[in-house]
């Protein structure tokens, strides 16, 4: 359960984030959608802990992000777009330091099934140099999942990985979801969005322009027309220059 | 075409400066600038124009070379001839017997990009790139010339020096350059390399034994067995000037010429031939060149690849290799140890315990020998002290050596913050390793100091023996909070100033960065002084107060304890402070998305 309220953010007089409120539930997953310098980035650190919200409350899982970081944390997960791999940690090695980072026991059993998934298991012994750009995006996926988070964020997931990849991840994220987790994604991809999520939200210039189920979404802005996809939408919804 | 190659070198030379400039707006830069700049005025440039003369400063190197009864320059000039070709010698000999995989024309990816595609003849590329060597070659021979200019034992005057350096490098950039092609069209020839390496090598130890063998007949016979410095000197003559070796210098000896002479007339008498040994290494340059594009790029992407990771943090040296854990890291524990574990890794494989005890165990050996022995009587506690000034200067400077700590992963911040920690223990896992190598070391040293330095019974110390133990040991004690007390302020500063702490990491920089690091290291030593005198101040009380009572062993075993409690106390009040800094550090304020 992730719920955002009055969530704030300044640079300054510039404020990246504005008022924003949300809430995803387990077993739902939100698409943050935006323009770019939309503010996507940016709530997703605040919301997993990464840099401080400058006003509004953040609660992970039932606990309040500001007051009790550590229990919220340990139920997070977030993946950055570009994998931050440790250069002189094997596979092998980045789990058993995220395995006692988080106080995983037993986790040479979980680790070998995750690196099943992600078809890392013969690249178990090398440096993240040695991996190629997708490779080194599963590994980081794999570290993340290692602890069984309740609540996961993802930013532009899908960076750098292959069709099969991107399939494989697809399912992931639904797969994760229907086992109750609560996820947050951010990404351009819409037709993304459109397959592995239940709700979607739309950003312009760090302000919530619209929120709710696909279809409510596509509903509000879709007026009379049937059938409008979410590339549509999100045009309308955004002040795109297509119609 | 060359014209075009031309403009884009003179034009990004240009464009380069005025972002130097520009970048004086920030005032970080300014200040930066301004204390490079008097910096560099007043240690290298203000002393220019005249023949370098010593200086107050160089009393020592005065009263060593009176002790070898020099007369500057003129006495060294030879040995310093001699000892400079035989280095010339040495590089070069590595690039013809050390294989490499570096391109004999280095391109940087944008040049590759732009320049490889057009319609540009190979030849003007060539041309290009050694244009650009050259350019080099200057740049580096006047930042040596500001630190050869200062050296009293050098003739001639910053002129000569400076274009004394650029005919070496030149030469050897050129050198290297043929070496490399000459290589390639070997292996394109069908020579096996190795085999070609092993037989040049075994020729140069030929030429090296056969050297040796007559340097007896060589050596001056007052020299020999002389109580002074002369020997040195007489010998790196003597082999520089004993056939065969002397005709394989010959060339270095031309090329090193121009750089040592002692006067105008010596420098235009040396520039020629000088030269024109250049412009034979050119046209051997121009008339072996083959593909090199294929190199070329692989090294640039390399390198881009290199420079990328040094910028974000990572190591600059290559790529890691994998090897086991330093020990097994179970999930159960702390997680401070996690980080230990994972910094250990970064680090070179032989920061061991076996090693370190293997050290250990050389250097009691050998101070135990050196004391004990009568042949070193003067010369043991003289050789402690130089130890000790050393532990002092690594106390000191360490902490910017070994950075395995959050300087290394500010990169990983980001990550860092998500892991469910408290800031505290972040910082305190990340000050682990630089902490136990820094000790690690330090005790390296005061082992064999203490031993050196044991009272002898009839001079009469202040200490007795147990008392000698014990400081030592108290001295041991403190070490590790002292170290970690020297690890907190550039940890504070990288977390308190990122964007100062990011601007010393810039590459060649100018003078702007030379201030910055300047300013660094000096806010360093001030903040480490101001949190090292309470526990100076409490150690040295109690020994004054319990000396009288207790005696000066137990005093000191006392002033010790007191001394690491606070000590401890302002590690843990520092670690508590930097962990809170932490969890509020805003990466996205220096970089926001």
């Amino acid at each position: 359960m992730i719920e955002a309220s009055q969530l704030a953010k300044n640079y300054g007089s510039f404020s990246a984030v504005k008022d924003l409120s949300l809430t995803v539930r387990p077993g739902e997953v939100l698409g943050l959608v935006g323009p770019n310098g939309a503010g996507k980035t940016t709530t997703l650190r605040c919301l997993a802990g990464i840099i401080p919200a400058t006003r509004g409350s953040i609660r992970v899982a039932g606990h309040d992000l500001a007051a009790d970081p550590v229990a919220a944390k340990r139920a997070l997960a977030f993946f950055p777009d570009e994998p931050r791999l440790f250069d002189y940690l094997t596979v092998r090695q980045h789990l058993a330091f995220v395995a006692r980072i988080y106080g995983v026991r037993d986790h040479e059993a979980l680790a070998q099934p995750l690196l099943d998934e992600f078809e890392i298991a013969d690249k178990a012994d090398q440096l993240p140099g040695e991996l190629s750009r997708g490779m080194k995006q599963k590994l980081a996926i794999a570290c993340g999942l290692l602890h069984g988070p309740a609540v996961m964020f993802f930013d532009e997931p899908l960076t750098g990985l292959d069709p099969l990849g991107i399939r494989r991840m697809k399912n992931s994220i639904i797969a994760r979801a229907r086992a109750g987790a609560a996820i947050v994604l951010s990404s351009h991809l819409l037709h993304l969005l459109e397959e592995v999520c239940t709700h979607v939200l739309i950003l312009k210039r760090g302000e919530k322009i619209a929120d709710g189920t696909l279809a409510e979404v596509a509903a509000r802005f879709g007026s009379a027309e049937g059938g409008v996809n979410l590339e549509e939408v999100f045009i309308r919804a955004t002040g795109g220059t297509e119609h | 075409m060359l014209r075009a190659l031309l403009y884009l070198r003179f034009v990004s030379a240009w464009n380069w400066l005025l972002t130097r400039v520009r970048s004086l707006r920030r005032p970080k830069n300014l200040i930066g600038a301004a204390v490079g700049c008097a910096y560099i005025y007043f240690f290298f440039i203000h002393s220019m124009g005249g023949p370098a003369a010593p200086r107050p400063a160089d009393e020592h190197v005065a009263q060593a070379l009176a002790r070898a009864q020099a007369q500057l320059p003129v006495d060294w000039l030879p040995a310093m001839i001699a000892l400079g070709a035989l280095g010339l010698l040495f590089v070069v000999a590595c690039a013809w017997l050390v294989p490499t995989e570096r391109p004999a024309l280095g391109f940087t990816e944008a040049e590759i990009a732009f320049l490889f595609p057009a319609p540009i003849k190979r030849e003007a590329l060539v041309h290009f790139r050694l244009l650009s060597m050259q350019l080099r070659s200057l740049a580096g021979a006047l930042v040596m010339t500001l630190f050869t200019n200062r050296a009293p034992i050098l003739g001639g005057n910053v002129l000569t020096h400076a274009l004394g350096w650029w005919l070496v490098f030149s030469a050897l950039s050129l050198h290297f350059s043929a070496a490399r092609f000459t290589l390639t069209r070997l292996a394109e020839g069908g020579t096996v390399l190795w085999r070609q390496r092993v037989l040049w090598a075994a020729l140069l130890l030929v030429v090296l034994g056969a050297t040796v063998l007559r340097l007896p007949e060589a050596m001056p016979a007052a020299a020999r067995g002389a109580a002074s410095l002369r020997p040195v000197v007489e010998l790196a003559v003597a082999l520089g000037e004993t056939a065969p070796l002397a005709w394989l210098l010959w060339p270095f000896h031309i090329v090193a010429a121009p750089f040592l002479a002692l006067d105008l007339g010596a420098f235009a008498r040396a520039l020629g031939p000088a030269l024109a040994l250049v412009g034979l290494h050119y046209l051997w340059v121009v008339r072996s060149v083959v593909a090199f594009e294929d190199t070329a790029v692989d090294q640039a992407a390399q390198r881009a690849a290199r420079i990328t990771a040094w910028r974000r943090g990572g190591r600059a040296g290559g790529p890691a290799q994998a090897r086991p854990g330093p020990f097994p890291l179970r999930a159960p524990g702390r997680p401070e140890v996690a980080f230990f574990w994972k910094n250990l890794l970064s680090t070179w494989p032989y920061f061991t315990v076996r090693v370190w005890l293997a050290g250990l165990a050389v250097a009691v050996a050998g101070a135990w020998w050196i004391a004990r022995s009568e042949a070193f009587a003067g010369f043991a506690s003289e050789a402690a002290l130089t130890i000790l000034i050393f532990a002092g200067y690594a106390l000191v400077v360490g902490p910017q050596f070994a950075r395995q700590d959050i300087r290394s992963d500010l990169t990983h911040a980001d990550i860092l913050k998500t892991y469910p920690l408290r800031g505290w223990q972040i910082i305190l896992g990340q000050l682990l390793t630089p902490a136990a190598i820094l000790t690690g070391v330090l005790w390296l040293l005061l082992a064999p100091a203490a031993i050196m330095l044991w009272p002898a019974p009839e001079t009469g110390s202040m200490l007795s023996a147990a008392g000698h133990v014990i400081a030592a040991l108290g001295l041991a004690l403190v070490m590790p909070a002292l170290v970690l007390v020297q690890l907190l302020v550039p940890n504070a500063a990288a977390l308190l100033f990122p964007a100062w702490f990011q601007a010393t990491r810039a590459r060649g920089g100018g003078p702007e960065v030379v201030g910055q690091r300047m300013i660094f290291f000096f806010a360093q030593l001030l903040a480490m002084i101001g949190a090292l005198l309470p526990a100076a101040g409490l150690g040295t009380a109690v020994i004054l107060a319990l000396h009288w009572i207790v005696g000066v062993p137990a005093a000191v075993a006392c002033a010790a304890v007191a001394a690491l409690a606070v000590l401890l106390i302002e590690v843990w009040c520092g670690v508590r402070w930097l962990g809170r800094r932490f969890e509020r550090f805003d990466l996205s304020t220096e970089r926001p998305t």
